[in-house]
């Protein structure tokens, strides 16, 4: 499998576990990822996605929505006629959106504990896939579909296989693992002590420091700092991603893009040195804390600079490493599993931001 | 949290189906905050609303100022509205518990955050 891949680039994920059940591996893989990264994650979330927005100001003043995997709640305050309440398993997640004065409340998607079509609309953005089965994916789908009344709309955000942007999937490898870095120590020790970083793209860099400061993300603070940086932030998922594929090694040593300020430009260095560090032990604990490995990177990114353009000097000196599980969805895949639930149309569908999204309209509730 | 959100939620324990709302709130700390009213927002709720479950609540809770039963007028009584719109959205739980009526599962209430968590053998 992995074994190629230097700690950082994203890998396929080994479903056959059978030692874990697939809760226990969500809560490894997803669940206890999200509680770690949280107020780096959240400084990287602030921009809402063109399609969710217009989603939410269309809907008629006074709508009642609910958010289901609302992470820090960006989109709970989109539109303030609206009233929405957030969810997330992400209990340091939802701290930051209540901070932020949103409903928001901690429970599993699989078991929502609103009342049978109470809401006029919801949506799951960057959600869905993380359930690790088909069978999961569906229920998460049903559970939303039974709070929403008939007639209601549901609007679902899941990764794309085909994306082509800030990296490419191996297309043969839906369940993979996403690395995501904490770069915070860097920054500051970057700051205070030694050398200079280029300041290349270091979008996260900024974000993150101002969001260490605040503790749990302020959003004004956070969202400031990261003003300049908001691109990034759309293909935010993209922040510490890549390809999972072998072959996909060689594309990133192509690729253009230096938005990723931290996956990217650390794959290509590693890509090339780090074979040794460290296999993808994809099966330990969550958290990979792959020191040894990014401070391989920057070591290299510093004295070399191997290709200054597309090598935002990023790589932090002793980022933990933590894998998340991700289903990437192909063409068509998101649709198949709303129509199996046999309680939805589909309204409108596309591909946007490395996405693929459907608004769905509740048909019946049984 | 609100108490509007509270007036949604259900005891979502796997079996727990029928007398499973609403939830009982014990030892429970609230705070008032000012928000801005919206009539539309309070008229579709009175779709919603569980009103007696709401009066029942709030009894508990020591509010006394909304009337037994919804007034005919409701979704035009800017009185009424006004009431509904401090009950609902201005009146939050800081911490407590809801304690379902049915199986009696206990949701712990912290920094105004339910967290409605379940154990794995009770989803």
């Amino acid at each position: 499998m992995t074994t190629k891949n230097p700690l950082h680039i994203p890998s396929a994920f080994q479903a056959d576990q059978p030692d874990m059940t697939p809760e226990e591996k969500e809560q490894q893989y997803v669940h206890s990822v999200y509680q770690a990264i949280a107020p780096h994650f959240s400084a990287t979330r602030y921009k809402p996605w063109p399609v969710v927005e217009e989603f939410l100001k269309t809907m008629p003043v006074g709508y009642v929505g609910a958010d289901v995997g609302c992470g820090n709640g960006k989109y709970i305050g989109v539109n303030d006629k609206l009233f929405m309440v957030g969810s997330d398993r992400s209990s340091n997640l939802i701290s930051i959106c209540s901070e932020r004065g949103h409903e928001a409340m901690v429970c599993d998607g699989l078991a929502l504990p609103y009342r049978s079509q109470f809401f006029d609309f919801a949506i799951s953005i960057a959600v869905i896939h993380h359930f690790i089965s088909p069978e999961r994916r569906v229920a998460a789908i049903e559970e939303i579909l039974r709070i929403v009344r008939v007639g209601g709309r549901v609007l679902i955000f899941v990764w794309a296989l085909e994306q082509t942007g800030k990296r490419d999937f191996d297309k043969e490898t839906q369940d993979v693992f996403v690395p995501w870095a904490l770069a915070k120590k860097p920054i500051e020790s970057k700051k205070s002590s030694e050398t200079k970083k280029p300041k290349a793209n270091s979008r996260p860099q900024g974000v993150k420091k101002k969001d260490r400061k605040n503790k749990n993300g302020d959003s004004l603070a956070a969202g400031q700092a990261a003003a300049e940086q908001d691109e990034a932030k759309d293909n935010e998922e993209s922040a510490a991603v890549v390809s999972v594929v072998t072959d996909a090694l060689n594309k990133l040593t192509v690729q253009e893009d230096h938005t990723d300020s931290q996956g990217i430009s650390r794959i290509k260095d590693n890509s090339l040195q780090d074979q040794s560090s460290t296999a993808t032990d994809s099966h330990s604990s969550s958290p990979h804390t792959s020191t040894a490995s990014s401070t391989t990177a920057t070591a290299t990114t510093d004295s070399n600079q191997p290709n200054p353009e597309d090598t935002p000097p990023t790589a932090e000196a002793a980022a933990p490493v933590y894998n998340r599980y991700y289903h990437l969805f192909h063409k068509g895949e998101l649709e198949d599993l709303v129509l199996q639930t046999n309680k939805a149309s589909i309204v409108q569908q596309g591909y946007d931001r490395d996405n693929w999204w459907c608004i769905l309209e509740k048909t019946r509730h049984e | 949290m609100r108490l509007i959100t509270h007036n949604m939620l259900q005891c979502h324990v796997k079996g727990c189906n029928a007398n499973n709302f609403p939830l009982e709130l014990q030892e429970v700390v609230l705070e008032q905050e000012e928000a801005e009213m919206n009539e539309d927002f309070l008229r579709n709720m009175l779709t919603k609303i569980e009103y007696d479950a709401l009066v029942a609540t709030c009894l508990k809770l020591d509010i006394n100022d909304l009337p037994a039963t919804i007034p005919a007028d409701a979704a035009y009584n800017d009185e009424f509205l006004q009431i509904l719109h401090r009950v609902i959205l201005e009146t939050h739980i800081k911490s407590g518990k809801m304690v379902c009526p049915n199986c009696q599962h206990n949701y712990i209430i912290r920094d105004g955050i339910p967290n409605m968590l379940l154990a794995e053998h009770e989803v």
